[in-house]
């Protein structure tokens, strides 16, 4: 039952978390090494029959069997654990959860500011089980203020995060990410406070209530413009250019829908940029560049219009200049560097490649992973290996309707 | 004990040794003559990044080594795989060093020269921000350094946790495949590739940015909010209307709903229609100038940002942690530390 080899080997948490942020943050965590038992809700993946394919497709094969155990998306971020499927609203299965985070490091959700408390499962309760138990917390808005009780996704949180004043086609045309990109910010923040607290916890012995806001990572994300703005610089949007590099954008290659995307980094650069491309001025330095940018993307257009991505790519990167191709899914199982560094793992069901670790020490082994696990599929071995349970007192919460392994009717 | 850690390198490093000094480490930065362009002017991001830190100008070999000898947590970010080893990365003896780098450390495309609109190209990203018939979008900011350099100071941490001596390579460009939402898995499992749609998140619908008196509002109504939006719009009818029954109808009928949502915002204002959002709890946010974050009464109300104290000249507000520990917020010092000020450690 112990996690896969890594510096968080012994580390137990307890992840309740749901959608994108918490689950990716928390799967950080397993792959450091963190025992992980996923606390599932019984719909908690989805009813019996889905309405329509996930978003991500399914695992394996159209129209599966147990599709709620088959959801791509969901499978992604959740290899390295065991799934605990428990009523939590249930006496009974408040009473297993308590127990189990007697014995656990950390608690994790990214629920509504309230839905915890209103389940009697708030930190204080949490804390009175277990004074060493580091919870975490991440309502989209924090847990107090004005907006705590709104409704926060991803896509909603970045408009007021700053961002949107710079992502755009100019500052006329401003454009959301579409990426939920607060999401992933949140989630390496949550891995980043997790093992902060862990390690506070080592020193001082006390637990710790960790909270962290989507909306305030957004914010953070936009720090140096914040800061810029208050110094009487405010930053605007340049579409694909930048504030001190020209050229820097992204330029149309052969094919359809193909792209490079290029910058001069520094005036080495530059200069090797014009020993490729006729027509640019090698003394030119940054401030001119800024002021003939319209006519130097127009002679890089030129030039890179006639090439694909690929062959454009490596033209310039053996030139010493800054430019790769703009990649969409195929062209990232493709690319070489993942490929040399096998970071698309087949682990999964059906040999799957799913994205690997970005962290690479002695003692990681991704050849360790686990599968995501079938909902409930844990259920005895979490019980009995964390609490001690015997079977008759396993069976007779599966029996009272406590415990699940499939969505209810 | 404080931790000593030495921090070599652009805002990558700067950023994870600012959740360092946050945590209560003891932070030496080397400067560099250069660190690479970065999205807003020397001041904001040394005012960001490296309050609370010492700043050691020096290129003097040695005396870097002697540093990072004596320090607990090594970080370098360096441009390329042989400019790291070129630093003699591999000859320090520190505990636990992180390695950050664009491509990792090994592989074909270990020294191929980077910037962040490359990085998200080729990560990833780029390819599904902006319009379908246009130019993809970069992301601007400094999202690859920050998410890359969260990590490191995860990976640290754990490393020190467990007491282990280690020497972690993390690459820029990994990181960002690490972050991808469901492109991948999106073309293994479903055989579609993801595409950008402009502002649209596309698979729920409506979830668009939308024009109203006063600026710009962005609606993202996953289906289990379908029906708080008819109240919100105040057009309840629109719960029988055909069209719009389930979301896969209103996928198929976005133009139609994106024509009736756009028309009832334009004439309202964003603070009509952030009340009115929260009173309908709906999800919803508003687009804001850096002014209105700043002020933003809930943010104030949370105590997010730093203030400046005595020793300041200037009172910026400055992006704590987006996490808080026992409801603490990680303030340093907002200005860095000359080396003059506290001794330097040594080996």
């Amino acid at each position: 039952m112990a996690g896969v080899n890594g510096p968080l080997n012994g580390i137990k948490i307890l992840d309740l978390t749901h959608v994108w942020a918490g689950p990716l943050g928390v799967r950080f965590l397993a792959d450091l090494g963190a025992e992980v038992v996923k606390v599932e809700a019984p719909y908690g993946r989805g009813p019996q029959q889905f309405p329509s394919t996930p978003i991500g497709g399914w695992i394996g094969k159209a129209d599966p069997e147990e599709p709620w155990n088959r959801n791509a998306l969901f499978t992604k971020l959740h290899r390295n654990r065991q799934s605990f499927c428990v009523d939590l609203k249930q006496a009974d299965g408040r009473n297993a959860f308590l127990e189990l985070v007697r014995v656990a490091d950390v608690v994790i959700e990214n629920f509504s500011a309230t839905a915890m408390r209103s389940m009697g499962l708030g930190y204080d309760a949490l804390a009175l089980a277990n004074p060493q138990i580091i919870y975490v917390s991440m309502p989209g808005f924090g847990a107090t203020g004005p907006y705590s009780e709104r409704v926060a996704f991803g896509p909603v949180v970045e408009p007021m995060s700053g961002l949107t004043n710079m992502l755009g086609y100019g500052p006329d045309e401003p454009r959301n990410s579409a990426l939920a990109i607060m999401d992933p910010v949140a989630a390496v923040h949550s891995a980043a406070a997790v093992v902060e607290a862990l390690r506070q916890c080592q020193i001082t012995g006390a637990g710790a209530y960790v909270e962290l806001s989507l909306h305030e990572g957004g914010v953070t994300y936009s720090g140096p413009w914040l800061l810029d703005h208050q110094m009487g610089h405010t930053p605007v949007c340049m579409g694909n250019r930048h504030p001190n590099m020209a050229p820097h954008g992204i330029y149309p290659c052969l094919g359809q829908d193909q792209w490079l995307a290029l910058a001069c980094v520094d005036q080495m650069q530059w200069r090797a940029l014009c020993g490729l491309i006729p027509g640019l001025a090698q003394e030119s330095d940054l401030q001119q560049r800024q002021k003939a940018a319209d006519d130097i993307d127009r002679k890089i257009r030129a030039w890179t219009q006639n090439q694909s991505k690929a062959q454009a790519s490596e033209l310039l990167q053996a030139s010493g200049i800054a430019a790769g191709p703009v990649n969409g899914a195929a062209d990232l199982f493709a690319d070489t560097q993942a490929q040399f560094r096998n970071f698309f793992v087949p682990y999964e069901q059906f040999d799957t490649p799913m994205p690997g670790n970005p962290i690479h020490m002695a003692g990681l082994a991704s050849h360790q992973w686990t599968q995501c696990p079938d909902l409930g599929a844990n259920n005895h071995d979490v019980l009995s290996q964390w609490l001690g349970y015997g079977d008759a007192q396993i069976s007779a919460l599966e029996d009272a309707g406590v415990l699940f392994n499939r969505p209810p009717d | 004990m404080v931790e000593r850690v030495l921090e070599i390198g652009g805002y990558a490093a700067g950023y994870c040794g600012r959740l360092f000094a946050r945590a209560g480490a003891d932070v030496v930065r080397i400067q560099m003559d250069s660190v690479g362009p970065a999205w807003a002017s020397d001041e904001a991001m040394s005012a960001f990044l490296h309050g609370g830190k010492r700043l050691l100008s020096t290129a003097d070999g040695q005396l870097i080594a002697e540093l990072a000898n004596a320090a607990d947590i090594l970080i370098v970010e360096a441009q390329t795989a042989n400019a790291l080893s070129a630093m003699d990365f591999d000859g320090f003896s520190t505990p636990v060093k992180l390695a950050m780098t664009p491509f990792g450390r090994t592989g074909p495309k270990c020294n191929w020269n980077a910037s962040g609109n490359v990085m998200l190209a080729m990560g990833g990203y780029t390819h599904l921000m902006g319009d379908p018939d246009r130019a993809p979008l970069s992301l601007p900011g400094h999202y690859l350094e920050f998410q890359t350099a969260a990590l490191g100071y995860t990976a640290i941490n754990a490393c020190r946790m467990a007491g282990q001596h280690k020497v972690i390579d993390l690459g820029m460009f990994e990181t960002l495949l690490a972050l991808s939402q469901f492109t991948s898995v999106r073309w293994q499992c479903a055989g579609e590739q993801r595409e950008r749609h402009g502002s649209d998140f596309w698979y729920v619908v409506p979830s668009n940015l939308f024009v109203c008196a006063d600026g710009w509002v962005y609606l993202n109504i996953v289906p289990s909010f379908w029906d708080p939006l008819t109240v919100f719009l105040e057009r309840p009818e629109l719960l029988l209307d055909s069209r719009f029954l389930t979301n896969d109808l209103r996928m198929e009928n976005r133009e139609a709903l994106h024509a009736i949502v756009g028309e009832i915002l334009a004439p309202l204002s964003k603070a009509e229609i952030f009340a009115r959002a929260q009173a309908c709890r709906i999800p919803l946010g508003v687009v804001q100038s850096f002014a209105e974050v700043l002020d933003d009464p809930h943010l104030q109300a949370r105590s997010f940002f730093a203030h400046s104290n005595a020793r300041d000249v200037q009172p910026w507000r400055i992006p704590e942690n987006p996490y808080c520990i026992n409801g603490e917020r990680r303030t340093v010092g907002l200005g860095p530390i000359t080396s003059e000020q506290v001794p330097l450690w040594r080996a």
